[in-house]
């Protein structure tokens, strides 16, 4: 169990004027302002959920995640794990969690990578029969046995990312930090990788805390978000908490016969909507209404396009995590 | 006692980690060993010019002189060998954010820093160093006897510490400003002033090498005691104490530099 | 023609001016770092001088060392070049493979870039130098010799010397075809070419046959002879030789930088990428 309480994170930024006369003053004279990265977040995650922790570039995600993880120290606030406190005791924290960056790694660069877990096994104080166990544990939900006697240079990203993880689970953490797992990555391997989180995380109990900006990644493992923005927590809760809150959006796909039909359908001035609630995209035949459900109701857009055109084919979803989390990103929320 | 023996057993894996690494890097490492020994070499000869042209260097013999550079090089080069990572350090790990692995894993970053890498060019330094010893010593007008050779097998760990303990201090400030590889070089300079007799530089700079930025007690200082039997208290009391109070001094302000370590990116 | 090429390089010298502003403080940090080096140098020729019987060694007088170890560092400091390492960093990651592609000079845009890069600090550290030495020279000696012509000379021959420095740079930089480790051929070079130029003690000091071998080869052309101008050790047709070796080098240099770039686009092109 995660609780972490009134995080609070404020960096010291120093201000540069632009050119040389600027950086002569500051040589001397350095300004700094104080920015706060993180404000007072709250949450708190029971043992083996499947957290997503998302928010737009520059939101404090990393900052929070680096906090968690005992990267960063928090100007104010805790976060503990089963009791355990980063700033009180770190290496004790340290042993409680694995941790995955996306964009970096720690396996050893130019070593077969089968030398990099057995440093690890020892930094971690992995006994011999547990380690031989929880290797053979690995190679099943990871297939490394393709590449571990490759030097971990030659691996490809997709190859690296999977030792990654295996590196971080190496002596059974109880939290699972993942920055970015599937940066980069094709959809292939995308999907292999979520399989194996999943499977973890079934299969151990692992509590995981997931960052990322692929919402494919959060839709196909977590069941609960926590979204932060400039530096505050702005949603916590479970996908269809936030779809029934959020997701008024619909999308209305059809195919017409008719030329023009947008001209003629020309839906904005009919329901009188803005451009937040509607947008319109044509491709050939095929025509896609994104509309708002509140503003319009569903069976008005319905029998109204039907009664206007010759349609031969159409369809009304539900808008996709993305398309929420996209426009919320876009407006912030209130 | 436990904890001593689990810091030994890391530092052997590490060992063995950076040796299979040489092995897949082995011509690239005889250059920087055989580079390491040039520079060595490109000093020698200008003090073979130079005593080509004098009877002695401010009262000091050409073999006493080449014994205190020799000595001075035995304690840089093993602090080269085994610690020389804090260069990264300052330079590019904390600038990149990459210093964050350390603080991830449950061994003490300091520790881990210092053990993680060895650096093979040192051994250029390092054999130099006691080849130009064992070279003087047979010219040399000292009354060897065993107290004064335990004295500077003794005196050798500390002294490696007076060099160690100014890089983690110099390395630290990275934490706060990001870079700081040119201020350990800075520092780290100050001990070309080590290579010889302290006195043939102004009270100023003797007052500084030898309080201030102690390079002095690395070489100049033991020489005195082992070669002329002067002072021990002193001349070998005062190196340990440095030593103690410059890594002591390192080990607190890195972990304070790791309060302050901001990591990278957003 | 010159014109328009000018134009295109004009933006490499404004972003290499940028780049020092960024990273001052540890520049400043760094030029400390060479200077203690040269405070060891200043304080064993006081020994020695104090040492000797002789007044002057070699041709030099206790004052012209100092005013050679305080030149040699500034000449070095205005001289200095990282295209070895540049060349050898790309040669190492492949990036060597984009220069193929672009229209511009690869070796001409790093040159303005340098240039950019280095023009404000040489001349923050050359002027104060400069007159440094000046007072050095007439406290100690008692003469005021200061000689425009000479700095116009020294200046010239700084210059001819950056470029021999330059192309030998990046031709060291080729190196990498063959060595992994960049940082330890850089100091062997360094080292070597240290030796070689004088840096480390004054050419005049070795046996004379030495002398002549170190005077003809390409190193004595960076730091020594520059060094030498301002000291006003040549006179007439021995600055003539000398300037004109300095210009030779720098020809030999561009044309062998030429050549080797060419040999390793046949050796990249034969690989395949």
């Amino acid at each position: 169990m995660i609780t972490v309480d009134k995080l609070r994170k404020e960096f010291k930024k120093t201000v540069k004027e632009p050119g040389l006369k600027g950086s002569v003053k500051s040589l001397f004279k350095p300004k700094s302002k104080k920015v706060i990265a993180v404000r007072d977040i709250s949450f708190e995650v029971p043992k083996g959920e499947i957290l997503g922790f998302i928010g737009p570039n520059g939101a404090g995600k990393s900052t929070v995640i680096k906090m968690l993880t005992g990267i960063l120290t928090p100007t104010s606030g805790s976060c503990t794990i089963n009791g355990k406190n980063p700033t009180q005791n770190r290496k004790n924290y340290v042993k409680e969690i694995g941790v995955v960056f996306g964009q970096r790694t720690q396996l050893w660069w130019d070593l077969p990578l089968r030398e990099t877990y057995g440093v690890l096994k020892e930094i971690y104080e992995v006994p011999d029969d547990s380690y031989k166990k929880r290797m053979a544990f690995l190679n099943e939900v990871l297939e490394l046995d393709d590449f571990i006697s490759s030097p971990v240079r030659t691996l490809s990203l997709g190859q690296r990312m999977r030792a990654d993880i295996a590196a971080s689970l190496l002596h059974s953490p109880k939290v699972l930090f993942l920055d970015e797992p599937t940066i980069g990555l094709d959809v292939v391997v995308k999907d292999n990788i979520r399989k194996a989180i999943e499977h973890i995380n079934h299969h151990e109990k692992t509590t995981v805390i997931l960052t990322t900006h692929d919402l494919a990644d959060i839709e196909q493992l977590s069941k609960r978000i926590v979204m932060i923005d400039k530096g505050s927590k702005v949603f916590d809760g479970t996908i269809s908490d936030l779809k029934s809150k959020y997701g008024q959006i619909r999308e209305m796909y059809f195919e017409t016969g008719s030329k023009n039909a947008v001209e003629v359908l020309g839906y904005a001035k009919h329901f009188n909507l803005g451009d937040d609630d509607l947008s319109v995209e044509t491709e050939g035949n095929a025509v896609k209404v994104r509309f708002n459900s509140s503003a319009v109701p569903v069976s008005d857009m319905l029998s109204y396009t039907l009664g206007k055109i010759n349609i031969s084919d159409i369809s009304v979803k539900d808008a996709d995590i993305e398309e929420i989390i996209r426009k919320l990103y876009e407006q912030g929320v209130e | 006692m436990k904890k001593i023996k689990r810091m030994l057993k890391i530092h052997r894996i590490f060992m063995a980690q950076e040796f299979k690494r040489m092995m897949e890097y082995k011509g690239d490492f005889i250059v920087g060993v055989i580079g390491f020994f040039l520079v060595q070499l490109s000093n020698l000869m200008f003090l073979w010019i130079i005593f080509g042209q004098i009877p002695n260097l401010a009262g000091w013999s050409v073999n006493e002189v080449v014994f205190i550079y020799g000595l001075s090089l035995i304690p840089k080069g093993i602090d080269h060998f085994f610690f020389d990572n804090l260069w990264s350090i300052g330079y590019f790990t904390v600038r990149k954010g990459d210093f964050d692995k350390y603080l991830t894993r449950p061994v003490n970053t300091l520790f881990h820093v210092l053990v993680e890498k060895i650096q093979i060019d040192a051994l250029g330094e390092f054999i130099m160093g006691v080849a130009l010893v064992c070279a003087s010593v047979p010219n040399l007008h000292t009354e060897w006897d065993v107290f004064r050779i335990l004295a500077m097998i003794f005196m050798i760990p500390f002294i490696t510490l007076i060099f160690t303990g100014v890089k983690t201090i110099t390395a630290s400030v990275a934490f706060w400003t990001k870079r700081s590889g040119n201020v350990i070089y800075m520092f780290y300079t100050f001990s070309e002033f080590a290579k010889y007799p302290a006195t043939i530089y102004n009270r100023f700079v003797q007052n500084i090498i030898t309080y201030i930025i102690p390079f002095a007690l690395t070489s100049y200082f033991p020489a005195l005691f082992i070669l002329k039997g002067e002072n021990p208290l002193f001349n070998l009391g005062m190196p340990v104490l440095a030593s103690a109070v410059l890594m002591g001094t390192g080990v607190l302000v890195w972990h304070r530099g790791i309060r302050a370590y901001e990591s990278a990116g957003s | 023609m010159m014109k328009r090429k000018l134009k295109i390089y004009l933006p490499f010298v404004n972003a290499g001016m940028q780049e020092v502003a960024t990273y001052r403080v540890n520049w400043i940090f760094f030029m400390l770092g060479e200077a203690l080096s040269c405070f060891v140098t200043y304080f064993i020729w006081a020994a020695v001088y104090s040492s000797g019987s002789k007044e002057s060694m070699n041709g030099f007088t206790m004052p012209q060392m100092i005013v050679y170890i305080v030149l040699m560092f500034l000449t070095g400091t205005i001289i200095a070049s990282d295209g070895a390492f540049v060349v050898g960093e790309e040669i190492r990651d492949g990036s060597i493979i984009m220069r193929m592609i672009k229209p511009v000079s690869y070796n001409a845009t790093f040159l303005f870039q340098e240039l950019g890069n280095k023009l404000p600090t040489e001349i923050a550290i050359a002027v104060p130098m400069i007159i440094t030495v000046e007072i050095i020279r007439t406290v100690m000696s008692g003469m005021f010799e200061f000689n425009v012509l000479r700095l116009v000379l020294y200046i010239l021959s700084c210059a001819l010397a950056y470029l021999i420095n330059f192309y030998f740079n990046i031709c060291f930089g080729f190196i990498a075809f063959v060595i992994k480790y960049l940082w330890g051929a850089n100091m062997m070079k360094n080292v070597i070419v240290g030796f070689l130029s004088g840096m480390v003690i004054p050419l005049s000091f070795l046996p004379e046959a030495i002398e002549k071998v170190f005077l003809f080869l390409p190193f004595s052309s960076l730091n020594y002879t520059p060094v030498m101008i301002y000291m006003g050790k040549y006179g007439g047709t021995e600055l003539l030789y000398c300037v004109g070796l300095q210009i030779f080098w720098v020809l030999f240099f561009f044309g062998l930088s030429k050549l080797l770039w060419k040999a390793s686009v046949k050796r990249l092109s034969a690989q395949g990428g």
